[in-house]
């Protein structure tokens, strides 16, 4: 429902957009465009004909009209906008930065943090993505202007940074925190690798691992400060709570609690959403918006973080090692117990004495797997995710309306993303 | 100091009975006068009578204490060995860092003149209510203590090649990760704690500290050999590893107060200084207290590989001992041939008088703050310079 109203907003401004460039040749285009690419797009729900105006800039202007319509349509049809490209630039200036961000004054250290900011291992950026796509989807005028730094500033202070550069911070600070926390969670599970590469702990020993992580933490912390918004950095500390929380409650329950659907729904909830969750919401109070606004942030936030991770559980047992990264059934080798085997047990109760043994016996993963491949448990979880990818574009489908074309197309994009989340592969 | 007291009480005492009596001495006038200056003597001695730093704000550490080990077992009984951790305590067996900034919150409970040509800024909380200020103050003191056991616990986490003797491996690696998961712990609370205050340049100092101190524990373990014989080096990582959490707590109590940049300085400077004068009577003691008093065991730094100040003065009388150094101490004969250098040259004196310089700069920061009148904030000025003398003179 919502993805075919979305579709025909992509359509028709694309098509503008496209006579907008077309100007001269406006029969053959629209006749090309209606007859090809838009019935296409509407076949093809994933494919997306946002921004065609930026695909002209790319072409060299020595084609000749027909030779770069034809050529363009080619690229409308096979090289759908995805969400990431539009904020791509952006993320480069970001990755530029959090690299100089990370710089330490002893060599070792150095390498340490900036072990994953390099070029080719930055990890696909969903977070960051995520967050400056929001921050354009948020930009619409708002009867209160936006919140000024703290009273006790001192004079003498630099002048406060403007907006986007602020929302930019957050991103920053967000990529630095999840990085920090796992490069500790690879010191807490033994990791060999991660994105591709050895895990730093495997490469530079456990303590500079450790250490680093620290490091991370404390230069998001002085960057978060930086942004002088004290309800800011307390949001993102307790993010940095609720993840240790979350990562203890992984790596020290009980049985039942092991066993019990609510309580891995609010582990995953600290270890995975909330991050996600309270750093959009930060988006939006940088901005000055009001409390409902700041709360549909949140909630796109938390429910695309659990969606992400519901499937991420469903790709443990599906998926390839090749595509994961981290290998498949990852989580069960680990005794880690996620929402497909939770789902099992309530439609096989023997599959809960089989998980109460523990799966260091691989005998164990087999017969877990046997019950699951019987149950409902990968439906059920994809089921689940598609409830809160729903309900994540529905936060943003109540956002106060907006004509600019930017917010509107950064909206689809957040759209966009609740739908990729649940249809990935890897 | 304390028979001194007594007589002069004595000698009030028995004019003020003279009087009593009715034995009118000769000058009623001078009587009164005389009296007065007793009292005023009797004040003095009682004010230079030696206190216990420690005991002046023993019970506001112990509520600090327990509302720590409640709220840390009661989250997470897991890590309630981070809890034992947690309050084993430094010096003399007292808890020193949150010791010291209760007394510098004291010490600057001063009223602070209002800048001329700044607008007023509006009144806050804790101008309303001074409490309020001290609830602040101690936040500091426990976030510090938090960001303290935390780096300690992540320093001690050992990599895949390292074996403590005599533990067995399963033990080291279980152990690992609870001190990792303990440590971030820790951390987290102290950075929730610090955002509460609700005061960015305070939580931007904090955050330094954490990581000055990895920073200063990188370039522990990762020194080059020039870097190590390097006195230079050493006090830099010092500062890093040491003096930086208790010289920035400091600022922050000061910033907390209100008071100007250059009280903040001062505070700063005092907590700075105390910190180094503390690690260089360490370093000293490593090699000449005993392993009971210590805790550590003597001897530690050196079977560790790492160079303090007292070799590092060593070296310089003695060049040939840095090839020593050079080749490391896995070898006992090394250590050895190290302390006999060592005893020679006049490497101990010369630390105990770097520790002395330092204690006496820490001391003047003392000197140096806004007078005040009021008995509390002076005897806890007068603590702190306590503090200062006991680092360097203790033996343990």
């Amino acid at each position: 429902m919502i993805f075919s109203r979305g579709f025909s907003r992509i359509s028709r401004n694309s098509f503008n957009g496209l006579c907008r460039c077309l100007l001269p040749n406006r029969s053959e285009t629209h006749q090309f465009f209606t007859t090809n690419a838009y019935s296409q797009s509407l076949r093809d729900s994933t494919q997306k004909i946002l921004g065609c105006r930026e695909f002209w800039p790319t072409f060299p202007g020595s084609s000749t009209p027909r030779h770069q319509i034809h050529h363009q349509s080619t690229s409308i049809v096979e090289e759908p906008q995805d969400p990431f490209s539009l904020v791509s630039d952006e993320l480069s200036l970001i990755a530029d930065k959090l690299r100089a961000m990370v710089v330490a004054k002893v060599p070792k250290l150095a390498s340490a943090a900036e072990y994953f900011f390099k070029m080719g291992v930055e990890g696909k950026r969903f977070r960051p993505t995520v967050l400056l796509l929001m921050s354009t989807a948020l930009n619409v005028s708002i009867p209160e202007p936006p919140t000024v730094p703290e009273p006790h500033m001192r004079s003498g202070d630099a002048l406060p940074m403007e907006l986007r550069a602020r929302q930019q911070c957050i991103a920053e600070v967000t990529e630095m925190i999840h990085v920090a926390s796992l490069l500790h969670d690879d010191v807490l599970d033994d990791a060999d690798t991660r994105r591709g590469i050895g895990s730093l702990n495997s490469v530079m020993g456990n303590k500079l691992a450790v250490l680093a992580g620290d490091f991370l933490l404390s230069r998001a912390c002085v960057a978060l400060a930086s942004l002088r918004n004290t309800e800011v950095v307390s949001l993102l500390s307790t993010v940095v709570e609720h993840l240790v929380t979350g990562e203890t409650m992984q790596m020290t329950t009980a049985a039942d609690q092991r066993c019990s659907m609510e309580y891995y729904i609010e582990k995953t909830y600290y270890k995975t959403a909330s991050l996600i969750s309270n750093s959009c919401k930060a988006i939006a109070i940088l901005a000055g918006h009001t409390t409902e606004v700041a709360m549909m942030a949140y909630d796109y936030g938390k429910n695309l973080g659990l969606a992400f991770q519901l499937i991420d559980d469903v790709l443990d047992f599906t998926g390839t090692s090749a595509s994961l990264g981290k290998g498949s059934l990852t989580d069960i080798r680990h005794g880690i117990i996620t929402a497909p085997i939770l789902f099992a047990m309530e439609e096989f109760p023997q599959l809960r004495a089989v998980v109460e043994q523990g799966f260091d016996n691989p005998a164990n993963i087999e017969i877990a797997l046997d019950y699951l491949g019987k149950s409902n448990g990968i439906q059920r979880t994809r089921e689940l995710a598609r409830k809160h990818a729903n309900l994540a574009a529905e936060a943003i489908e109540s956002l106060p309306e907006s004509e600019d074309e930017d917010v509107r197309r950064s909206r689809r994009a957040l759209l966009d993303l609740t739908h990729i989340v649940i249809t990935r592969t890897k």
